[in-house]
């Protein structure tokens, strides 16, 4: 269960407050709802170590996460856009999420692969990201985020601005994710994801 | 696909905090010490002198007053070339040619200065092309190219082509909306200069300016040439006179203590205020909005545009014809190569440790500037950056001379400390090419990395190295260049026994081997195209991976 306590967070020139309090059981899928500046993009920030609270907590299966570096948090994230190394190929962009150093096992070289070929992007490992259409290169990240296999994703608009058939692709995914026992925070705009996808939502 | 914590990784070799501020910091340390070192001995040997008795000397008040004048008169004759040149390349976007005449105008970054000379020689000197087709129409013209006149034109040589592509980036730099709505104003001549022009440019004219006037004040290779006698010699060449043949070293610390006054005075007014100003041009597009024009403006910019081209083509010409048959003489193997090899691996010995170390020592200082966290400790590592514009290289080289004095005994120890201070004087400029690429990546990606734990040498190896491979490649080339052409530093180490290439090309100058020299300055050149050619073809495209486009280095890419 992913837990934040009075999580409290000031950007360091404004004089707003930002505060969370909430908790995702896992594998359930969390929609954050809210007009854009209302914070969501913040609170994923926060949850994924890119932003230092000022006080409270965020615990992981009761254990303190909030103190730790981002490349030691069990989440993944994927945003709206520039998920990838723009100037590393797609299988480079996606190896360096399961070994920060491209030291690849043969079983993890195949998974890449696998993955590719599961999602309709078989033989694109050799392309670079501008040589993709936006939904592919989403696909990409995604792929990334789920192979490193940590137990939270969280997910910053992630199908805003695709085509339809993107979306579904991407909704599929993520869906098969959350049935293995993944932990989702959604937050997107969109009416339509939200219901297909939150087992709750949470208004800003 | 299972939701299982994967087993923990071991850290990423050199991830920890230390391995990005460290060596940067003990680099940007050791070399601050090194100066500080150099000026310890200056001032050491000069505070022993009564500084107001040599006020007094006549041949000491001279040398100074004509520095600042020659630099004051270079800075001026250089911006008012500039100016308009810049304009209009601002103005003309596309032509044939325009971004050969880039070219051109950069070269003067990394064209060695003596070779300049002696192209300039081949052209405006006694015996140069444009001087006898003055000698036929005006047989009594009274034209000398030595003294204020050469001095004058080979400093506007180098600089109104530098001056220039700074003032043509500041202009660039005009949002494009700005300049759309003074074309459908249709504003022209004064209206456009006070609305478009002027706000671009003012913000980097002090820099420019201060940039152009320290080194027509530190320059060394241009006066030791084309000047002469005490009424055209400057602080530097007097500096050198002290030390190599009246071993007056007071008075060497002073003047070198003068230079070092004149010189930081100005860049502390420039940073107080700051007007930093890029040293190294960056290829950027504007867009095209034409403008309204008046009648006759087109054929005067095709005309400063063609006399400026002839300006710059001309010397490389002449070394070019002059020095071809040299190199290429009818017998197999000509007595010149005798001198020139071993010249060359001298040349090399000293540049490419030199270059090295420039590169490496930017890539750490920058580390660690990167490094958020102590303000102070973050400073250290940047003002290498400027250090060699504060301390000119001779007047560094003079303290550790100084200093070293008793010690130097053989030349190899003579080689180090030049390659040294040559590196020291190409960090300004490494630093330039490096920090944009470097910079250019976002948060985002950033922040991607760091989830995905790409730390230490992984981020290096992943992130930095694609992107940074042809700016290093160019940084390198710009630092081996830089050592290659140095005459000022290996004058005062070198021995006239074993020459680099600029000194044996100064030394043929000096003995009147005309054809030899222009063959040593063509081999020179043909060298720094090589290097160039060579650095630019290893960054090539890697496998797997897309390097940015090197802000100098690439052919001009529509889009970036």
């Amino acid at each position: 269960m992913l837990e934040l306590r009075n999580l409290c967070f000031q950007y360091p020139d404004q004089s707003e407050e930002w505060r969370f309090h909430f908790s995702v059981a896992a594998g359930h899928c969390l929609a954050v709802r809210g007009a854009s500046g209302t914070g969501k993009s913040t609170l994923l920030n926060l949850v994924a170590g890119f932003l230092a609270p000022k006080s409270g907590e965020i615990l992981w299966n009761n254990q303190a996460i909030h103190n730790l570096p981002a490349w030691e948090r069990p989440v993944t994230s994927v945003f709206q856009e520039h998920n990838l190394f723009e100037h590393l190929d797609v299988f480079t962009n996606i190896g360096l999420g399961l070994h920060p150093g491209m030291k690849l096992s043969c079983e993890q070289k195949l998974a890449i692969e696998q993955g590719l070929e599961q999602t309709g992007l078989g033989g694109f490992g050799a392309r670079l990201p501008g040589e993709l259409s936006g939904g592919q290169r989403q696909r990409v990240a995604l792929l990334r985020a789920i192979l490193r296999r940590k137990p939270v994703l969280l997910l910053d608009e992630p199908m805003t601005g695709l085509d339809p058939d993107a979306r579904a692709i991407i909704r599929d995914l993520l869906l098969q994710e959350k049935a293995s026992g993944i932990t989702l925070i959604l937050a997107s705009h969109d009416e339509e994801d939200r219901k297909i996808l939150a087992d709750s939502n949470w208004n800003l | 696909m299972a939701a299982n914590q994967s087993q923990p990784l071991r850290p990423a070799p050199f991830s920890a905090p230390a391995w990005q501020l460290a060596p940067g910091l003990i680099i940007a340390l050791a070399l601050i010490g090194l100066v500080l070192l150099g000026l310890g001995a200056l001032l050491h040997t000069a505070g022993t002198l009564e500084f107001e008795e040599l006020w007094q000397s006549r041949y000491l008040r001279g040398v100074v007053w004509f520095t600042v004048w020659q630099a004051v008169l270079s800075v001026i004759l250089s911006l008012l070339i500039a100016l308009p040149v810049a304009m209009t390349l601002a103005r003309l976007s596309h032509f044939p040619g325009r971004s050969l005449l880039l070219r051109l105008m950069e070269l003067s970054l990394v064209l060695p200065t003596i070779v300049a000379v002696s192209g300039i020689i081949g052209v405006y000197g006694r015996q140069g092309w444009l001087t006898s087709l003055l000698n036929d129409w005006l047989p009594d013209h009274g034209w000398s190219l030595y003294g204020l006149n050469g001095i004058l034109l080979a400093h506007v040589f180098f600089n109104a082509p530098l001056a220039a592509r700074i003032l043509l980036q500041a202009l660039e730099s005009v949002p494009a909306p700005r300049l759309r709505v003074a074309s459908q104003l249709g504003l022209s001549g004064w209206w456009l200069w006070r609305a478009v022009r002027w706000p671009a440019l003012r913000p980097v004219l002090p820099g420019v300016s201060a940039l152009v006037f320290t080194l027509c004040f530190t320059s060394f290779a241009i006066i030791m040439t084309l000047g002469g006698g005490p009424r055209a010699t400057t602080l530097e060449v007097a500096i050198y006179q002290a030390l190599r043949f009246e071993f007056d070293f007071g008075q060497a610390a002073i003047l070198a203590t003068i230079q070092l006054v004149i010189c930081g005075s100005l860049w502390w007014l420039v940073f107080r205020n700051r007007l930093e100003s890029s040293l190294l041009p960056d290829r950027r597009f504007a867009e095209t909005v034409s403008l309204k024009d008046s009648p006759g403006q087109g054929l005067g910019r095709v005309l400063l545009l063609g006399i400026f081209s002839v300006f710059l083509t001309l010397p490389l010409l002449a070394i070019a014809l002059r020095g071809l048959p040299a190199l290429w003489p009818a017998s197999p193997m000509p007595s010149i190569y005798g001198q020139l090899l071993p010249a060359t691996g001298r040349s090399l010995l000293i540049a490419v440790p030199a270059g090295l170390g420039a590169v490496v020592a930017s890539l750490f200082t920058l580390a660690a500037a990167n490094k958020p966290g102590n303000r102070i400790l973050a400073a250290i590592p940047v003002t290498t950056g400027y250090l060699p514009l504060i301390v000119p290289p001779l007047v560094l080289g003079t303290g550790l001379f100084l200093l070293l004095r008793p010690q130097l005994g053989n030349s190899a120890q003579g080689w180090v400390l030049v390659s040294l201070i040559n590196g020291l004087m190409a960090i300004p400029f490494v630093l330039q090419v490096l920090r944009g690429p470097l910079n250019a990546i976002d948060k985002n990606t950033l922040n991607q990395a760091s989830q995905l734990g790409i730390l230490g040498w992984y981020r290096w190896r992943w992130l930095h190295w694609p992107r940074l491979r042809r700016p290093i490649a160019l940084g390198l080339a710009y630092g081996i260049a830089l050592s290659l052409g140095d005459f000022g530093v290996i004058a005062l180490f070198g021995s006239p026994g074993q020459p680099t290439l600029p000194v044996l090309l100064y030394q043929q100058l000096g003995s009147y081997r005309i054809s030899e020299a222009a063959g040593t300055g063509l081999w020179l050149l043909l060298l720094l195209v090589t290097l160039f050619a060579l650095l630019s073809r290893v960054a090539r495209r890697a496998p797997g991976t897309n390097t940015e486009p090197a802000p100098a280095a690439a052919p001009e890419p529509r889009h970036a």
